[in-house]
């Protein structure tokens, strides 16, 4: 059955949880002048793998990644399948870290980190543990509820941008020497991966998963571009989340709150809940596919508490953004190597297949 | 059944605990939220002054606290302790700077503030010209009697005019670290017959006061930015006008590395007052000229200072490579030279007519 919807409404707001938060910063910090060609650079990177990949998985129609890797063989599939767990249990750990510690940054100051996580983690988990379908209705609802007020917010923080901070345009490439440019590629990396998790449960059409992206083109550039149109480059490089502090400058006399930073941060942590939970069921289908034995809800409980135990473990912002970078030669490798290696597998196997034909 | 049933009270139990937030809760009741915050630097420590309302029966009651410290967090911090209920910044709506301090400099004291966000970044900066306990004095027994708040004179809604520049944390901090922009922030007093007295602004080069300009300079300035409608001014003593539409044109040029600037200001006006043999076309020429005039005034006096509060820099960004762009203001800017036209246009003259 088609539900494309579903997959597009679950990739936008995924990849609208990231943009939103570390991005911006990450593109800000990595060049003075001309930001979009270090957006576009990203973007055009995130085309042609996401392209890939999915023209790989077509291969496949009612296979997931998992079985593609297994069919393919035992080495494939822990070349592939081991650094993606690995991958996907480090992004779930950074991911809670970094937004409860964004979370008592912008509001909950006093609350300490430890509730916070808790909070996060336990309502993911329980998201998880109810399975994919859940995961995918309530990513309707969370459109449904939470997607009006985002994107009210989003037009409204075009309040106070001064146009001519677009210049100037030329930009050099300097941006290539930068770590906070291969950050970057976190909110591009992260989201993605579900497309080949989904397929016995949910097919969708290729073509409008590529419109989504397509629709998600101007979130990243904006992003940028609206702390940077309203404070200038030398101004906004000085903040950890350049997009929020423009948000907390929108005036809005006749809406009766105050601050409207509130409703835009809370709707994109349910996101992140999305995120995090599709994270986890992710992690756990790789799991269980290696060692189906074991009941796939204590798979599921047994890997928060561990990501909870390790997060308790990261002292401070610093260790955050370390990781962060740690993580990126991961990244990379899941960013390329996946959507190639499926694509490859789908080749030879077609090819393989009309040989036995003929 | 019962298993199901124990998992799952234990489950909701799990999840409304974190969700209550029970740590941290403070009744709204011992919370005190002042929306005025006066700031004035005394030799090394600041001096931080609260106006905060406390509703009675049928009024509000204003009450005014003062602490030191060295640095505002410290004075606040006092304040909390030495309160009976905690002192919170969300609903400031106005931080009132004593004039020394902000020729001094508030640079620390806004990244202070935008670092910390408990201060709103919309909370609107003013500069006060005399003392600042005797402006709360004076200021806070006018007010109580008549149940007003000193951030009434800046609300757009309420007692905003087109003198009264208004300058938000943000854009003042902006100022600081942007190459290309600067501001402007109005100064006040305690009025004789009013509460408050608008006297100016402030030029505030990165995030220093360095000289002043009058009101109806201010409302150039604001005029430029397009804010300018609904202002009233007067004309040669001969007639009066009120602005009704303001739009500014630009055309900027860059020539062997000085930049020039030839600016159009079309402002729409209607006659209030005329007095005789004041005909359309001398009225039209008087305030032509004396608009031009004053502009080219405050251009000139700002332009001596450095301080770019129009903002001119903005147009150049793409004809300065970045590097040089820092130097804006010291290299770029008094090379400037700026042509403004007022080209004025008379809509009506109410129910009189005036001889054209």
């Amino acid at each position: 059955m088609d539900k494309s919807l579903h997959v597009i409404v679950m990739y936008i707001l995924t990849h609208l949880a990231l943009i939103f938060f570390v991005y911006p910063g990450n593109i800000i910090d990595s060049t003075t002048q001309g930001h979009w060609a270090a957006i576009f650079i990203g973007v055009a990177v995130h085309f042609i793998f996401i392209y890939l990949y999915m023209k790989g998985l077509s291969f496949f129609p009612k296979k997931d990644l998992i079985s593609i890797y297994f069919g393919a063989g035992k080495i494939v599939s822990i070349i592939f399948l081991l650094p993606l767990a690995c991958y996907l249990l480090m992004i779930n750990i950074i991911t809670i870290r970094a937004y409860s510690e964004i979370i008592t940054i912008v509001f909950l100051s006093n609350t300490p980190l430890w509730a916070i996580m808790a909070l996060l983690l336990s309502i993911s988990t329980f998201i998880a543990i109810s399975g994919i379908e859940t995961i995918f209705r309530t990513g309707i609802l969370l459109m449904i509820l939470f997607l009006p007020p985002v994107l009210f917010v989003f037009f409204a923080s075009f309040q106070n941008v001064d146009w001519h901070y677009f210049l100037p345009l030329n930009s050099d490439l300097g941006f290539f020497a930068k770590r906070e440019f291969y950050q970057s590629f976190f909110a591009f990396s992260g989201g993605f991966i579900f497309l080949g998790f989904v397929q016995p449960y949910f097919s969708y059409s290729r073509k409008k998963i590529l419109l989504a992206a397509v629709a998600l083109v101007p979130f990243f550039i904006f992003s940028v571009y609206i702390p940077i149109l309203t404070f200038g480059q030398a101004t906004a490089s000085l903040f950890t989340l350049p997009y929020v502090v423009v948000v907390d400058t929108i005036n809005i006399n006749w809406l009766m709150f105050d601050r409207v930073t509130m409703f835009f941060l809370l709707s994109l942590i349910t996101f992140i809940f999305l995120f995090i939970s599709l994270i986890q069921w992710k992690t756990v289908r790789i799991i269980n596919k290696c060692i189906p034995a074991v009941n796939s809800v204590y798979v599921i409980v047994a890997l928060s508490l561990f990501t909870y135990l390790v997060c308790l473990f990261i002292p401070n912002w610093k260790e955050v953004k370390n990781l962060f970078w740690w993580n990126s030669m991961l990244r990379f490798y899941i960013l390329i190597a996946i959507p190639i290696s499926v694509y490859m597998i789908g080749l030879h196997s077609k090819r393989g297949g009309k040989q036995n034909d003929g | 059944m019962m298993v199901k049933f124990v998992r799952t009270s234990l489950l909701i139990i799990c999840i409304t605990l974190p969700l209550s937030g029970c740590w941290d809760i403070k009744d709204i009741n011992h919370r005190l939220l002042p929306v005025t915050m006066g700031i004035a630097k005394q030799g090394e420590e600041y001096e931080v002054i609260l106006q905060i309302p406390q509703p009675t029966q049928n009024t509000t009651k204003i009450k005014i606290v003062k602490e030191t410290g060295k640095t505002i967090t410290q004075a606040i911090d006092r304040i909390s302790m030495n309160m009976e209920s905690s002192v919170e910044l969300l609903h400031l709506r106005i931080i009132i700077i004593d004039k020394e301090t902000a020729e001094l400099g508030i640079a620390d004291i806004l990244s202070g503030f935008i670092r910390a966000r408990e201060v709103s970044s919309k909370t609107l900066l003013v500069i006060c010209d005399e003392e600042l306990d005797s402006f709360f004095a004076n200021v806070n027994g006018a007010m109580e009697s008549e149940n007003i708040a000193i951030f009434d004179f800046f609300e757009k809604d309420k007692g905003w005019t087109p003198h009264i520049v208004l300058t938000r944390v943000w854009e003042a901090f902006r100022s600081i670290h942007s190459y290309t922009i600067d501001v402007a922030i109005p100064i006040v007093a305690s009025g004789e017959s009013t509460i408050i007295s608008h006297v100016g602004s402030a030029v505030m080069k990165k995030g220093r006061m360095v000289d002043r300009v009058t009101s109806d300079e201010s409302l150039l300035f604001n005029t430029f930015h397009g804010e300018g409608a609904e202002g009233k001014i007067e004309v040669m003593d001969k007639a009066s006008v009120l602005i009704v539409d303001s739009a500014v044109k630009n055309k900027h040029q860059f020539v062997d590395n000085r930049p020039y600037l030839q600016c159009q200001i079309n402002i729409d006006v209607v006659i209030l007052e005329a007095q005789k043999g004041a005909t359309n076309e001398v009225i039209k020429n008087d305030l032509e000229k004396a608009l031009s005039n004053r502009f080219k005034e405050l251009f000139a006096k700002i332009q001596a200072n450095k301080a770019d509060i129009l903002g001119l820099g903005q147009y150049y960004r793409s004809n300065i490579p970045r590097t040089k762009l820092k130097e804006w203001r010291t290299a770029y800017y008094p090379a400037l030279t700026l042509d403004v036209q007022f080209h004025v246009d008379i809509r009506n003259e109410g129910y009189i007519k005036n001889p054209s």
